[in-house]
């Protein structure tokens, strides 16, 4: 639903860059140069941004 | 044992890379698992919810603030202490980490930017946190070192010249060679031997007992706090043996 905290198998903090993240990805930036740019190296946590889905607007409806 | 041999080679706020001569791979081991599970840091543990009305459940709120890392002093504190955090948002807008009130200003979000959760129009979250001072053997967010693991040091010969048609081959390595007595990372070439040997015939060969460290923390503390601690509590826990064998 929101973005993870932390990645899941090396415990760094992700969360924070998702954001910087989408938004660029949106502006039709290379996700690959992004996520070296904001300093997301291992594969680990790359996937954790890059596999993501905010999914909020999609069940705020339905509270 | 007598004075370890230690250089930094990378330095940096939150990850530092460092090279330790002469020990072996057990007490490598020891530094990398104490610096994993026994140096304490603060998260919160405890929350009481006042009003949620966002589309998460307390549980999943209460869990995501715990992974919140919280900068945590060294000394100041004993384990179990307790600091007491607030927050207070309306939507439309998002609650970050940032959002988080301290009461104490030693204990505060190490990042600002960490969204805990989105609210839409006429949604509220009001709650009280108590954070608590763990190791990392109780729970992996009071774990203050992240990816912390060591490699050994490679050291790299140059044996004589490639034959004129031999095939050319990737020679991958990663972590920190020595040439000569000089300290190289691996990513300075792109961790292919290639780039910087062009047509040589090479030897690599592990550097017995040298150990090259690579250190991240979570923002709790600066990396070479994390060690400092780290070496301090096998240090304490040494003591407190020695201590309780006397007769």
């Amino acid at each position: 639903m929101m973005v993870p905290v932390r990645c899941f198998t090396c415990g760094k903090v992700v969360g924070e860059h998702w954001e910087a993240f989408s938004a660029r990805r949106e502006e039709g930036e290379d996700p690959a140069e992004v996520l070296d740019d904001l300093g997301v190296n291992r594969h680990c946590c790359r996937r954790m941004l890059v596999s993501h889905t905010d999914l909020v607007d999609v069940v705020s409806p339905y509270q | 044992m007598t004075g370890l041999d230690v250089e930094v080679v990378e330095d940096g706020d939150r990850s530092m890379r460092f090279l330790v001569r002469g020990i072996t791979p057990a007490y490598a081991n020891g530094i990398r698992r104490a610096m994993i599970a026994d140096v304490p840091t603060f998260a919160i543990d405890t929350v009481r919810v006042i009003e949620n009305s966002s589309v998460m459940f307390n549980e999943q709120i209460s869990l995501r603030l715990g992974l919140v890392p919280l900068t945590t002093p060294v000394g100041e504190f004993e384990e179990g202490d307790t600091v007491t955090l607030a927050l207070d948002v309306s939507g439309p807008g998002t609650a970050y980490s940032g959002d988080l009130v301290s009461a104490e200003a030693m204990v505060e979000p190490a990042e600002q930017n960490v969204p805990i959760i989105q609210l839409k129009d006429g949604q509220r979250l009001e709650l009280e946190a108590d954070a608590v001072l763990g190791r990392g053997k109780s729970h992996a967010k009071h774990q203050g070192g992240v990816s912390v693991g060591y490699r050994h040091l490679q050291r790299v010969e140059v044996v004589g010249d490639l034959e004129e048609f031999a095939v050319d081959e990737p020679r991958i390595v990663r972590g920190v060679i020595e040439d000569d007595g000089e300290l190289i990372p691996t990513s300075e070439f792109d961790h292919d031997l290639r780039n910087r040997y062009p047509g040589k015939e090479l030897s690599v060969e592990d550097v017995p007992n040298a150990f090259v460290f690579h250190v991240e923390t979570d923002g709790s503390f600066e990396a070479e706090t994390l060690v400092d601690s780290a070496a301090s509590s096998i240090g304490d826990r040494a003591a407190e043996l020695h201590d309780a064998i006397q007769l």
